[in-house]
């Protein structure tokens, strides 16, 4: 399944590793990832892909201290663009 | 005020008193500033004793525990300690000294990316880039390995910054981000609950992390709710309390899995259904409906479905569940199991049964005494058969499974509670993996007792050899131990060794009534195994309970 999902992360480049982990360690396999610095904040937005359900990585990801907030975009908004 | 004596200074205003470290080159300021200062530091032998102490300290207590390490190796060191705390939840500061911020990047002496190698091991971790950022991330790093779900921080300071002149802003923690409970999801539970016939409480580390053994007790005495324990959370269920089935899992009694198994509502309180606890999952209370209680939203369905999920502190869950009472039909049937399943002490022969030993040294030690495990067979029969009265009781490494744990978290436990019983239960295996804090024990004069359960294995892993591995007994083999009772007495510490089953009870005693450090080393059969068992890949109603030698 594919899940494409927005990422506000505090601005420390070591947030970008933070996340990058945890997806890597939870099982979801990054397929596209744009990086955009804003005035006070990374705005990330990635694809993953995995056989697991998406909440196993969206819930880890918001406990991370410097993630400010994760947003889905539903599988099938996707497939609507 | 230097970057050095502010830590020290932040540290003290914030009621930390002990800390345990080794020094080194990059953190020498720091050292400095503790010289004369109104925080006690406690040398270790090795940094990963410093970082063990300190979890042993926040374990035994509830509160912060805190560690120093220099830069490069002093921080790899600290590492495994790191991952303890984080697989278990235990509030830990991590200091270390980093090179300074010009040879960062240089591969400088002693120069190792401790940050990066923090990630998968710390709830957060900082390397201080500013001296003007460095009392807020203190402030913040405090806060946060303390609050919500407790964890492990580190925090990387270059030389430079701990000499550079630094001001002080307080740091105040954002408003409360803590989860509130979902008023939907405490009346789906309670509807769940009003209609449960099979119910069980399944208790976890949380309820010491959430300090709310009250609430627990008040909650399982008004509903007379059957409870089962994980290896963290021994303690949490008093030991009187009618319907304490023990620990369940893999090694845990057969009373308690069972009781989980055919339970229709499980009740999950502050636990994450580990896979020691589950065994197989698919097969783990299977029919049961599953109320969550946990301050982690993360936990939620994150290894089994539930019905109802109560997302807070437990302290404010707990009572939100409604009192209904467990049907008399289930209770008699618990009880019934008990009976049926208890403990067995009669042990025939002249040698020594550790289960019998550790139920006596239960029964004859001080209520209030504090028992650190190391990891192996020893660790089971302690959560098997010694009763404890509060988790803070009963330091084993749980989630890690680190062996080398116990003889430095027992140090820790006893400076922090200096007028408490505090004993490691150790095996012949894990005692030499931290041995080295002995000399700890020496130069403190810490009164910490040692009892070492000997077979002359890696017992645990002889025991899967012989089960699973066709007797095949690989590198298992420690019949060349030194003797431990010499190796003690070498670092002043005095003590006896025990072989047979006639000398264990005064042996106790002894060990027992000794005023400072004791060792008791006591021989056991090299080919007693841990049962029941639940083996790989099997649910938990199908222990293994055969008495194979």
């Amino acid at each position: 399944m594919k899940h494409t999902l927005t990422i506000a992360l505090k601005n420390q480049s070591v947030a970008v590793e933070r996340f990058l982990r945890v997806a890597r360690h939870r099982g979801f396999d990054l397929t596209k990832m744009n990086l955009e610095m804003a005035e006070d904040a990374f705005r990330v937005t990635m694809t993953v892909v995995s056989d697991k359900p998406i909440h196993l990585l969206t819930s880890q990801l918001n406990k991370l201290v410097d993630v400010k907030h994760v947003t889905l975009e539903s599988q099938l908004q996707q497939q609507a663009i | 005020m230097t970057g050095a004596e502010l830590t020290i200074d932040l540290l003290a205003k914030h009621g930390v008193k002990d800390v345990f470290g080794y020094p080194g080159g990059a953190i020498m300021p720091i050292y400095d500033a503790l010289y004369g200062a109104p925080v006690k530091h406690y040398l270790t032998r090795h940094e990963q004793g410093a970082g063990f102490a300190a979890v042993g300290f926040a374990r035994s207590t509830g509160k912060l525990g805190v560690c120093f390490a220099t830069s490069g190796p002093g921080a790899t060191n600290l590492i495994t300690a790191l991952a303890d705390a984080m697989m278990d939840s235990v509030p830990l500061l991590a200091i270390t000294g980093q090179v300074p911020t010009a040879a960062i990047g240089s591969d400088a002496f002693q120069e190792i990316d401790v940050l990066g190698m923090s990630l998968s091991c710390t709830k957060h971790s900082y390397m201080v880039e500013r001296p003007e950022d460095l009392a807020e991330i203190l402030q913040e790093a405090i806060h946060l390995a303390q609050t919500g779900r407790p964890g492990p921080v580190l925090v990387d300071i270059p030389k430079d910054i701990q000499m550079a002149q630094v001001p002080f802003h307080p740091w105040l923690a954002a408003e409360d981000t803590l989860p509130k409970l979902d008023p939907n999801q405490v009346a789906i539970a309670n509807q769940i609950l009003s209609e449960a016939q099979r119910p069980v409480a399944y208790v976890g580390g949380g309820v010491q992390a959430a300090d709310a053994q009250n609430e627990l007790m008040q909650f399982l005495e008004k509903t007379h709710m059957p409870a089962v324990t994980t290896l963290k959370a021994l303690g949490s269920v008093l030991p009187d309390y009618e319907y304490d089935l023990g620990m369940l899992g893999m090694h845990g009694g057969k009373a308690a899995n069972l009781a989980v198994q055919e339970c229709d509502v499980l009740v999950c309180i502050g636990a994450r259904f580990d896979d020691r606890v589950t065994g197989n999952l698919s097969k783990f209370a299977a029919k049961a409906k599953v109320i969550h209680l946990d301050i982690d939203a993360a936990e939620i369905g994150k290894r089994k479905p539930v019905k109802a999920s109560l997302v807070a502190d437990l302290k404010t869950s707990l009572p939100q569940l409604d009192c209904f009472v467990t049907p008399d039909e289930w209770l008699l049937h618990i009880e019934s199991m008990m009976k049926e399943h208890a403990w067995r002490y009669d042990y025939p022969g002249e040698k020594v049964f550790a289960p019998y030993l550790l139920n006596q040294l239960s029964q004859k030690m001080p209520k209030t005494g504090v028992v650190c495990c190391d990891v192996g067979q020893h660790q089971m029969w302690v959560a098997q058969h010694m009763k404890f009265s509060h988790p803070s009781n009963h330091l084993s490494s749980g989630g890690a499974g680190t062996m080398g744990f116990g003889l430095p978290a027992a140090i820790g436990a006893q400076v922090a509670r200096p007028d408490d019983f505090v004993i490691t239960v150790s095996g012949d295996g894990s005692i030499m993996m931290n041995i080295q804090e002995l000399a700890t024990i020496r130069r403190n004069n810490l009164p910490v007792k040692i009892l070492i359960l000997d077979n002359q294995r890696l017992g645990m892993v002889r025991q899967w050899q012989q089960l699973f591995f066709e007797g095949r007994y690989s590198e298992t083999n420690l019949s060349d131990n030194p003797d431990f009772v010499q190796l003690a007495a070498v670092f002043g510490i005095p003590g006896q060794t025990v072989t047979r089953a006639d000398e264990v009870d005064t042996a106790i005693d002894a060990l027992v009534n000794s005023q400072g450090p004791y060792i008791l080393h006591v021989c056991i059969d090299d080919k007693e195994n841990v049962w029941p068992l639940v083996p790989p890949g099997a649910a938990n109603d199908e222990m293994m309970t055969e008495t194979v030698k």
